[in-house]
């Protein structure tokens, strides 16, 4: 049995920031656990950048930053941590930067601030088209110089708790096979979204199945406002994979299969500038009302080829590699072919201000959180803010339980759980195949529980969900050997998905309002008599879902309508 | 469809006694990395192979295709089957790693060795503020410096083309060393670590590198390792590391080109290697075979010149403190022994009895892009 006081679970920016700031304060043993290397995870694909009001930041303030996250969230965030969060910025970027982020520099050789969707200030500190990758890298520099201790390519199989506090987990070692039981005082999860729940429309990694979510749900502890997922307007047709705001910036149009540029008819002075949530019903709105391109009508032109090829050579390169690469289209002679595409989690592990659940010693910090500081709708910007401003919290939180908590005594009995689980996956009949299940999965949740939803498609799509839970008993692992088994994690990570996909189409179902990206037709109106409330849903005994509701906490900024 | 067959490396050290290949029929589309998900999906789910972004920048996915290293998710099939004509394309693990399994090796090492180079900022604290609630000043152009190694993402595609590993286990991989580089030209990085750094870049191998440049072709970030190689060098050489043979070398063509205008292959064994014999030996040989040798060159016409224009290369790579002058005075007086005149004159005189030795001066005079007198 392997033990630590403290292990980490994930090893994206909340996982490696949590574990640099928990080296450095304590002498306590800290591990992180990872399921791929750190450096592989899908924090390096973030390009744009991480909002803070910094000492030059002339006329704004961590409050006015405050109002905007709490504006763009549809007023569902937590005020008392986007507070936290808010005032926290110059704080972590400071620090990240002089570990070595190379943030892009204004002539005078301050941090640049550029402005960003939903800011009222230019206050997006941004490392080239690159921000995410190089605080990965950055900070796992610095935990290789801090010596911590790395389980890489450890996949999360179930948390242990007593009902009270947390005493360890079980995890399966990817390289040599073999369930594992490790005992822990502290566990921080900082596992990533679940954005592959809609399997082929989102700009997600492959392995971003919400892990560590869907081990939490399945552990009892509550899940906050999953129905809220942000979809960017623009993933390239076949993949999802994104093409970034700034192709439209630069004077991309957006056409439908008639060649009209349809965003005038939604927001006729913005255009194809308008927020990313707007951009993102107009398209759907086209594909759903037959004015799609394609065989399938199912998705709309961004159109670059009146840019010409030296712009886009130089200010959309990477644009351009990825449609010509992913998409098989040249943008300078054709136009691109896009659709919305699943792009960030807003809910998740349900957890106060400080990133602490209701068992003690469990913490969640990152996309795999609901803390809440994104509500209904996250500013770009604030993810890469989140990770770190509550990765570093939850680890100092965590170094404060593990030094007091006395020693724990994980039962055996889930190791032997876990065993008998991953054997029954190998040895079941195998009727359904993985990849067509994951597929429908897919595809039920985007025709279903996409950028629009409403009560009757929601309520089928609720029916397939739980077909598709039930023929996932009969997905087999078809592959038996021990050693770097990534069939087994495929059919554990597919599983995670279907867990987590009941909780989102629950949630979106009650309701009945639209706010932030939850968009429904049948209740087009924002709703905060009945509904200005976070959703949770849990698992029960009896392995059906129950849905509850919990208040907001306004401190500061009272519900308005959200206007830009 | 169109489709081509991948010779797909299989080995699970579980369950095979030796390695053998599989083939599998996939369509001409997309990426290798479609084609290996398209497998695992439709033909296969017992192939192992490490994925994650699928858009080029977590490095997971880097395998061998006849033998060149690629980036699974940035090639395109349609080019790989035009390169190849549509013959099987056969497909392997990254070389210098230990498999794992089928396509996945064993990384772990090649991530132990950059460990030993110090790849983070030591920060200098008279640079970076220990005050957390103040910024560090990094101008725009200091930042050109380092432009190209942060863009390494650990692939380890460079570690499997390096020659320098096939040769020497010790061997850090070209990453390592541009991953180290990056802080060396890191005006906040401490002076202490810079120096550590290159100490142990030199036990790490600096000097082993062949300059083969495969490690800049196949990397699919732009990181020219091979480069930062050769400016690590550079900095051993000016920090005084000059016991290295690489060093001593890299002396010895400085000073000899210099001082002559070309390198002296009597002197070379004795001055890289402390031979003492090897001149003895080599100018018997030679004339054994009757290769007429000398033992310094003899100064051509517009050697002065030369000089000139050598040591402003020099400086424009900022490698003229390289120059060791009382090697080179000791040349001169060599040079003068033997000639039976100091250096000037037998210049001179060449100049007068000489004539085909302009172009030498030529040549570097359009290696500068100025014109010739």
């Amino acid at each position: 049995m392997l033990e630590y006081d403290i292990v980490i679970v994930g090893g994206g920016g909340a996982g490696l920031y949590a574990a640099l700031w928990a080296a450095e304060n304590t002498i306590l043993k800290v591990a992180v656990m990872t399921k791929v290397y750190p450096t592989r995870s899908h924090t390096g694909a973030a390009e744009g950048g991480i909002n803070a009001v910094l000492t030059h930041s002339v006329g704004d303030s961590p409050e006015a930053h405050a109002y905007d996250t709490v504006k763009g969230s549809d007023f569902l965030a937590d005020q008392d941590a986007v507070d936290i969060m808010c005032k926290m910025g110059a704080a972590v970027i400071y620090d990240i930067a002089h570990r070595g982020v190379p943030f892009s520099r204004r002539p005078d050789g301050r941090i640049a601030q550029r402005p960003f969707g939903g800011a009222s200030f230019p206050r997006t500190c941004y490392a080239a088209d690159k921000t995410g990758f190089y605080i990965l890298q950055t900070l796992y520099e610095q935990c290789l110089k801090n010596n911590v201790t790395f389980l890489n390519e450890w996949f999360l199989l179930s948390i242990i708790h007593n009902g009270e506090r947390v005493e360890g987990l079980t995890a399966w070692d990817i390289r040599n096979g073999g369930v594992h039981l490790i005992k822990t005082k502290a566990v921080i999860l900082a596992t990533g979204g679940h954005g592959r729940v809609y399997w082929n429309r989102t700009s997600n990694a492959l392995g971003n199945t919400g892990d560590g979510t869907a081990a939490a749900l399945r552990a009892g502890l509550p899940l906050k406002d999953m129905e809220f997922i942000q979809f960017h307007p623009t993933g390239l047709a076949k993949t999802g994979i994104l093409v970034t705001e700034g192709a439209r910036g630069e004077g991309g149009f957006l056409r439908n299969k008639d060649g009209e540029r349809f965003m005038k008819r939604y927001a006729p002075e913005k255009m194809e500038l308008a927020p990313r949530d707007i951009v993102a019903r107009a398209i759907q709105t086209e594909i759903d009302e037959g004015r799609g391109c394609g065989p399938e009508g199912d998705y709309v032109y961004l159109d670059l080829t009146h840019l010409g090829e030296e712009k886009i050579n130089e200010r959309l390169p990477q644009t351009r590699e990825h449609a010509i690469l992913y998409e098989g289209v040249d943008p300078v002679k054709e136009p691109i072919p896009v659709a919305p595409t699943a792009h960030y989690s807003m809910g998740g592990i349900d957890t106060d201000k400080m990133g602490r659940t209701k068992i003690k010693g469990l913490y969640a910090a990152g996309e795999c959180a609901c803390i809440s500081v994104h509500g209904a709708n996250r500013l770009g910007g604030n993810s890469l803010l989140d990770i770190l401003v509550f990765g570093r919290l939850t680890a100092l939180e965590a170094v404060k339980y593990a030094d007091e908590a006395p020693e724990t005594t994980p039962s055996l009995a889930k190791q032997k759980d876990d065993e008998r689980r991953i054997l029954e996956l190998m040895e079941n009949d195998g009727k359904e195949s993985l990849a067509e299940l994951r597929r429908e999965l897919g595809n039920v949740m985007i025709k279903h529980f996409g950028v629009f939803r409403e009560e009757s498609t929601m309520k089928q799509g609720i029916e397939k969900l739980y077909e598709i839970r039930e023929r996932a008993k009969h997905v087999k692992v078809h592959d038996t050997s021990k050693r770097f088994n990534t069939d087994l994690i495929s059919v554990l990570e597919f599983l995670n998905l279907v867990d987590l996909s009941l909780p989102i189409a629950i949630a979106a179902i009650e309701r009945k309002e639209s706010r932030g990206a939850h968009a429904r037709k049948d209740y087009p109106n924002r709703d905060d008599k009945n509904f200005l409330k976070h959703s949770i849903v849990t698992l029960k005994e009896d392995g059906d879902y129950q849905l509850s509701w919990k208040p907001v906490t306004i401190t500061k900024f009272p519900p308005e309508e959200r206007k830009y | 469809m169109e489709t081509v067959t991948l010779k797909v490396f299989r080995f699970d050290p579980e369950k095979d006694k030796i390695p053998y290949y599989r083939d599998y029929e996939v369509p001409v589309e997309g990426t290798l990395l479609n084609a290996l998900l398209y497998i695992k999906e439709n033909l296969d789910p017992t192939i192992s192979f490490r994925a994650f972004c699928r858009s080029e920048v977590c490095g997971s996915c880097s395998v061998r295709v006849n033998g060149k290293t690629k980036l699974a998710c940035k090639t395109p099939m349609k080019e790989l089957v035009k390169t190849w004509k549509g013959k099987p394309l056969r497909i392997d693990p990254l070389n210098h790693m230990k498999v794992i399994r089928d396509l996945v090796v064993d990384i772990d090492k090649p991530i132990e060795k950059m460990k030993t180079l110090i790849p983070w900022l030591v920060p200098d604290p008279r640079v970076v503020p220990s005050d957390p609630r103040h910024e560090s000043i990094i101008y725009p152009e200091e930042m050109e410096l380092y432009k190209d190694q942060i863009h390494c993402m650990l692939c380890f595609s460079c570690y499997s083309a390096c020659e320098a590993v096939e040769d020497n286990e010790r061997y850090r991989g070209p990453f390592a060393f541009s991953k180290a580089y990056r802080f060396q030209v890191d005006r906040r990085d401490i002076e202490t670590a810079k120096e550590k750094r290159i100490r142990y870049s030199i036990s790490g191998g600096l000097w082993s590198c062949v300059q083969c440049q495969k490690c800049i072709h196949v990397c699919p970030k732009g990181v020219k390792p091979a480069e930062d190689i050769q400016n690590l060098r550079g900095q051993a050489v000016k920090k005084g590391f000059t016991d290295k043979p690489g060093a001593k070398k890299l002396k010895h063509y400085v000073d000899w080109i210099y001082a002559t205008g070309q390198i002296n292959r009597l002197y070379l064994p004795e001055e890289v290697y402390g031979n003492k014999e090897a001149r003895k030996k080599l100018t018997e040989e030679y004339e054994r075979m009757g290769i007429e040798v000398w033992e310094v060159p003899k100064p051509t016409k517009g050697l002065m010149k030369f000089r000139d224009i050598y040591l402003e290369i020099l400086s424009r790579e900022d490698k003229a403190l390289e120059l060791d002058f009382s090697h080179v005075r000791k040349i001169d007086k060599m040079v003068s022994d033997i000639f039976k005149a100091d250096i000037c004159t037998i210049v001179d005189r060449a100049h007068q009895n000489n004539r085909k030795s302009k172009g030498l001066i030529g040549k570097l005079k359009g290696l500068l892009g100025g014109s010739d007198d």
